[in-house]
């Protein structure tokens, strides 16, 4: 359990999964407190999908000026599984820290894969999610497996702000709070792991010298290398028996990545597919059906 | 080189000099007091007399959206525009400079509402200060026509790829009809070499124009733009020492007028530096130490030859045709910025004045003058003289 008068927290998860809402449910906790709290969004263009972060700081006794995104977090919560494996979730977390994570991998299965002097806190937090609310989103679920690893802020501090947000459904979000912190399992991770560190890619970017006149992208048809398939945490699955051939989810797939196969039977290329789930919301026989996982 | 001496309106000096660089696309509308440019290329290419596209556009935002697409396929590109015309382009101008695209823009500089104004001033020129453009300004119908030539040679320049502008003041030099030089086909033929983009828009070869850059490229994109605006000086300087050569008409980014040992420099720009010598004539004529320095280029801006011209002076008087509401006044800021580092700093007055068209005649100069030295020998340089303003 992380004591400090200071505490940072970095948030990951994809756009519309609600990181942003945790963070600020903390801050909004914490602030109700008496304590200084500050929760943004790492600002960029929201695309439904992708990977973004939020951030928290909560400190007891001081004001907090810095606004810059947090580098160095005592705790870093996952909101999606698949992120994981995807992006280095752990940079610079500090030691005696803590990654709290959704997946429905045991604690035990999951601690391979990392190496550090902080520990794991694992939960899964879509079933509670499902049960509970009735929908795959563990905005408010996570909140609780964090609360079970750091004493940021008090349970009850949630309750006004989960009121405020959620109205008649405060209630069941809070229940999943509950349920998450005493579904969280906690284990110490060691610096002599099993596992190597994995490798992510690093982009290297040109100095303004190296740029062309104006801009411009010489090498066209580049985007096909740019696999939005890595923002889906759902996918589409088609039921044959079930399809009329219409082709309307290949005309409303904002990506164009459904096509018919040999037998005119459509497919999702899920290179691209970012599983918005527009193609199930729009099929007429209900051929579609999202499916978790990528 | 042969040239002929006609009278002619300033604006269709332009419109000639538009024709003899042979423009392959003029996308415009019409405000006044540019109105006359533009009409007169429209009727040169319904006349067949300018082998062009002239594109009738439902405003200003469109016709320099148009000029973007036809300069980036690789044709010779001009637009003509004045005062809210030039700031409903902004959007777009930005972009021109950002995408390296060598649009050549005469403006008839006036006055921005509100009040709504169409008379003459430098407010349009001097919001558009930080867009990226290169900025010319002239004095009369003969620079007119010569800036126009250069501002294609310059703006296309393989080194420089930038837009650029020739600031014409409405009426007191749009309007007037004077004797120019207009110089053959043959001899712009030769000055002005066709334009060449380096990677133009091509459906067989393609690229991409206006990508996005996050927070990891940004820097890095406007870094090379300015880049590319400070070095454009080059070529300007070459561009102008080579149509010397050509025409005997030799320009500079700063040009003196009898300014040499003066103690006192008065700092025009555009065509009020014409009233201004008249001035300075009958005040050295009565043994005042007084001379006349006019900036010609207003971006990139000259801070060495602006240095070289006025170090050695003791007072320096700066007139503004424009207010930068609650700030110090655009020409004056910079001048001072320019001084500011050297040991020996002369003393700067900022008077700002001729604004909506309001005439500063030779007499009015000398008084200008006096209202200003009275300040400066009270050490009283901090507050901006409004000339002429009724209290
Ligand atoms: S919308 Fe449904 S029925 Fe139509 S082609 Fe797609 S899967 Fe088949
Ligand atoms: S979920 Fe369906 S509509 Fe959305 S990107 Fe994937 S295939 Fe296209």
């Amino acid at each position: 359990m992380i004591k400090d008068t200071s505490i940072e927290i970095r948030w990951h998860g994809r756009g519309g999964q609600g990181a942003v809402t945790s963070a600020e449910l903390i801050a909004l906790a914490a602030i109700h407190e008496g304590k200084f709290a500050q929760a943004f969004p790492s600002f960029g263009p929201e695309r439904r999908g992708a990977p973004v972060l939020a951030f928290n700081r909560i400190d007891a006794e001081n004001p907090i000026r810095i606004r810059s995104g947090v580098t160095k977090p005592d705790i870093v919560v996952v909101l999606d599984p698949g992120l994981v494996t995807l992006i280095n979730v752990t940079d610079g977390l500090k030691p005696g820290g803590c990654l709290v994570v959704n997946s429905t991998r045991t604690v035990e299965d999951l601690q391979q894969e990392f190496s550090g002097d902080w520990k794991l806190a694992v939960v899964d937090a879509a079933s509670i999610a499902r049960e509970l609310l009735g929908v795959n989103i563990v905005n408010t679920t996570m909140v609780g497996a964090l609360l079970k690893a750091s004493e940021a802020v008090k349970f009850d501090s949630l309750k006004a702000p989960l009121g405020e947000r959620f109205g008649a459904r405060a209630g069941a979000n809070f229940e999943a709070c509950m349920r998450a912190y005493n579904s969280t399992a906690i284990s110490q991770i060691t610096t002599t792991g099993t596992k190597k560190p994995k490798s992510f890619a690093v982009e290297k970017m040109p100095g303004w010298r190296e740029l062309l006149v104006g801009c411009m992208v010489t090498e066209p048809g580049n985007t096909k290398r740019f696999g939005t398939g890595d923002w889906k945490s759902q996918h589409p699955v088609w039921d044959d028996k079930k399809c009329i051939k219409c082709g309307i989810c290949s005309l409303v797939c904002p990506e164009g990545c459904i096509k018919p196969n040999n037998e005119g039977y459509y497919r999702a290329n899920l290179f691209y597919c970012k599983g918005c789930g527009m193609c199930a919301h729009e099929c007429w026989t209900q051929a579609i059906k999202m499916v978790e996982g990528t | 080189m042969t040239s002929k001496r006609i009278g002619i309106e300033s604006s269709l000096a332009v419109s000639e000099a538009v024709k003899l660089a042979n423009v392959d696309v003029i996308a415009a509308y019409p405000i006044t007091p540019q109105t006359h440019i533009v009409e007169s290329l429209a009727e040169m290419v319904a006349n067949g007399k300018l082998d062009a596209e002239y594109i009738p556009v439902e405003s200003e935002h469109s016709a320099m959206s148009a000029c973007l697409g036809s300069c980036a396929v690789g044709a010779r590109t001009f637009t003509a525009t004045a005062s809210q015309g030039l700031i409903l382009m902004h959007e777009v101008l930005l972009v021109a400079a950002s995408l390296r695209l060598p649009i050549v823009m005469a403006v008839a500089n006036r006055a921005l509402s509100g009040p709504l104004n169409i008379w003459g001033d430098h407010s349009d020129a001097m919001i558009t200060r930080d867009a990226g453009w290169i900025q010319i300004f002239i004095e009369n119908g003969q620079q007119a026509f010569d800036q126009v030539l250069c501002a294609f040679r310059i703006a296309e320049h393989p080194d420089v790829l930038l837009p650029t502008i020739i600031n014409i003041d409405g009426f007191h030099v749009s309007h007037v009809i004077e004797p120019v030089y207009i110089l053959d086909q043959k001899s712009v033929d030769e000055f002005l070499p066709p334009y060449k983009h380096p990677r133009p828009l091509d459906p067989d070869d393609p690229i991409t124009m206006g990508c996005f850059a996050a927070p990891n490229l940004y820097t890095e994109a406007r870094r090379a733009l300015d880049a590319s605006v400070r070095a454009s000086k080059t070529v300007i300087l070459d561009t102008w020492k080579k149509y010397g050569d050509l025409t005997g008409r030799y320009y500079n980014p700063v040009e003196k007028y009898k300014a040499d040992g003066a103690e006192t420099i008065l700092v025009t720009m555009g065509s009020y530096s014409e009233n201004a010598m008249i001035a300075i004539d009958d005040l050295q004529d009565q043994g005042k130490k007084i001379g006349l320095v006019r900036l010609r280029l207003w971006r990139p801006f000259p801070y060495e030859e602006i240095q070289e011209a006025l170090s050695s002076a003791k007072n320096v008087i700066v007139l503004d045709r424009a207010i930068s509401l609650g700030g110090p006044a655009p020409v004056c800021s910079e001048i001072r910025a320019a001084l500011y580092t050297l040991d020996k700093k002369p003393q700067v007055a900022s008077v700002v004045g001729g604004l909506g068209g309001r005439d500063i005649s030779p007499d009015n100069f000398k008084t200008l003058i006096d209202v200003a030295m009275g300040k400066l020998k009270a050490g009283e340089t901090q507050e901006i003289i409004m000339f002429g303003v009724r209290e």
